[in-house]
């Protein structure tokens, strides 16, 4: 536990002290102020559904620029060479790393509710549906970052690293559209079971159900614990 | 008790190509030992291995006793490691990154300020402790990576090439703490330097193209090579009674005379000899008594004769 500790705060040291970090949250702050203004005041409905929506899909563009440097900077940096031979166990490095930049993502997610006052001063939203959907987006947000510190791992160049996670997660994202060339009541189950769109819906309109819930932690604990074994296995 | 470091028959293979044959040596506790060997030798891989960066393909690393293969973790507790590249993070402070590898490794939290106190100075960093690493010199970084490695006071200490970058004073002072920390520690330092093993290691080891090829102390190393042992002179005389005389001595090997090219009968005279003291005095007796000899000198082997000796035969 004191390893995943000291991980985590080297982590968050790194992050405040280049701009990424930084730059990521103002990027995400203005662009969900801006869907927030846009859905809100110009519709007239004290609701955040839209608004998460646009969120999510600019979630899900950003955070691989948050997981991008996680394993590849250490790679390039030749630091992991300095991690893998200290004390550390892989999940205690996994972790630590994960714990950061979900700190990150926590920090995106505390900024957006700046959005919630006006919402509350000049209107009358449901309070269990924006729980449920700051709950899915988090989770969401989670899955994302896990994905992408795995392929983090997988090349030392960042770039790539970025890339190749937007590439996935954007895939994962409208795999449900491939739902209507499917005949296969199986496939399109399947289809719509791996979209992480079509689970976070369910959040957005307040529903947490426990296969969504099951589903981003699922997803977590898969990309999290490939990512340990990976590490093992590169000895 | 056993030894700080132990190798049996450790092998690496990445695919077909073989990059480490059949290694077996040790380092006890209280030992400075030389790594040395040209480039691509293997020394590297070697340290992965000890370090527990890379795992050996065949064979057994223990470090401290505990098998890297299997209890990597309490071993690492006890390594302290400089790899070739100072593994540095450019953006923290050089007390931040100390702090961080203090607190892996370990160090209880109110003893973290002592030792970082002890390897700072140890490694004079005073004057970077709160710089950004990134801002800092070659000669800072590699200290860095020193300072780093001595934390928590290791049992074994592995140096990959620990002088490189450093100017001929930091190179000194350098040597000063390994030699201080090698007195009750195990440190197995690669260098291709050859001076930097004579003067601090007690035994060194030669690696070539993946195969160890002697260990010994330097002494050791020189007796060994006993052929190397030349003894020149300039002395004036007739070529032919002068080369039988010393032909005919006990422990002369081969004798060759050139006349030079001053003329006048002056020969310069070349022996091979065997290790044996005193030799050069028979020689310079046995000309003296009968010509004029002008100057005499015997030729120890260098580790660097021996070296290459090593190197050309693995190449042959």
């Amino acid at each position: 536990m004191n390893g995943v500790l000291a991980v985590y705060r080297k982590e968050m040291l790194t992050y405040f002290r280049s701009p990424i970090a930084y730059f990521v949250v103002a990027v995400y702050l203005i662009g969900t102020g801006y869907f927030f203004t846009y859905n809100v005041f110009l519709t007239g409905t004290a609701t955040m559904t839209e608004t998460f929506r646009n969120m999510s899909i600019l979630l899900v563009t950003l955070l691989p620029i948050v997981s991008m440097r996680l394993f590849s900077a250490e790679y390039s940096a030749r630091t992991i060479e300095l991690l893998m031979t200290l004390p550390l166990k892989a999940w205690e490095i996994v972790i630590g790393k994960f714990l950061g930049a979900l700190t990150i993502l926590l920090l995106m997610t505390l900024g957006t509710m700046v959005n919630l006052i006006p919402l509350y001063l000049y209107g009358n939203p449901e309070t269990t549906t924006i729980f449920a959907g700051y709950f899915g987006f988090f989770l969401l947000g989670m899955a994302c970052l896990a994905v992408g510190q795995l392929f983090s791992a997988l090349t030392q160049n960042q770039i790539v690293a970025a890339l190749i996670t937007v590439s996935v997660l954007l895939g994962f994202w409208f795999i449900g559209h491939l739902q209507n060339f499917q005949a296969s009541p199986v496939l399109r189950g399947l289809l719509g079971y791996l979209s992480f769109s079509q689970h976070f819906s369910a959040f957005i309109q307040g529903l947490v159900r426990s296969e969504g819930v099951t589903f981003y932690l699922v997803v977590c604990g898969i990309a999290l614990s490939l990512n340990a074994s990976y590490l093992q296995w590169r000895r | 008790m056993s030894a700080a470091i132990s190798l049996e028959s450790v092998s690496k293979r990445y695919g077909p190509r073989t990059i480490i044959h059949d290694v077996s040596f040790s380092v006890e506790k209280g030992e400075i030992v030389g790594f040395l060997g040209p480039n691509g030798a293997g020394k590297t891989t070697t340290m992965r291995m000890i370090a527990g960066f890379t795992a050996a393909t065949s064979g057994t690393v223990r470090v401290a006793g505990f098998d890297m293969a299997t209890e990597n973790e309490e071993a690492a507790r006890r390594i302290g490691y400089l790899p070739e590249h100072p593994p540095l993070y450019d953006t923290l402070d050089v007390s931040d990154y100390l702090k961080f590898v203090a607190k892996v490794k370990g160090v209880a939290r109110n003893a973290v300020r002592a030792d970082l106190d002890r390897v700072i100075s140890a490694c004079r960093l005073e004057a970077v402790v709160s710089s950004e690493i990134y801002k800092l010199s070659k000669g800072y970084r590699q200290r860095v990576g020193l300072a780093q490695a001595l934390l928590g006071k290791p049992e074994v200490l592995l140096l990959d090439e620990p002088t490189a970058g450093l100017d001929p004073g930091q190179i000194q002072e350098t040597r000063e703490v390994i030699r201080a920390f090698g007195a009750e520690h195990a440190v197995l330092l690669s260098t291709h330097i050859l001076p930097e093993v004579t003067l601090i290691c007690r035994r060194v080891a030669i690696i070539n193209q993946g195969r160890l090829l002697a260990i010994d102390s330097p002494a050791g190393l020189q007796r060994a090579s006993e052929q190397t042992n030349r003894v020149t002179l300039m002395a004036t005389g007739p070529a032919e009674a002068v080369r039988s005389a010393l032909a005919e001595l006990d422990g002369v090997q081969d004798v060759v005379v050139n006349e030079t090219a001053g003329g006048a009968g002056q020969l310069a005279i070349d022996c091979r000899t065997d290790a044996r003291e005193g030799i050069e005095c028979e020689i310079a007796r046995v000309v003296a008594g009968r010509w004029s000899l002008h100057r005499l000198q015997r030729e120890q082997p260098t580790l660097e004769n021996i070296f290459l000796r090593y190197i050309g035969g693995e190449q042959r």
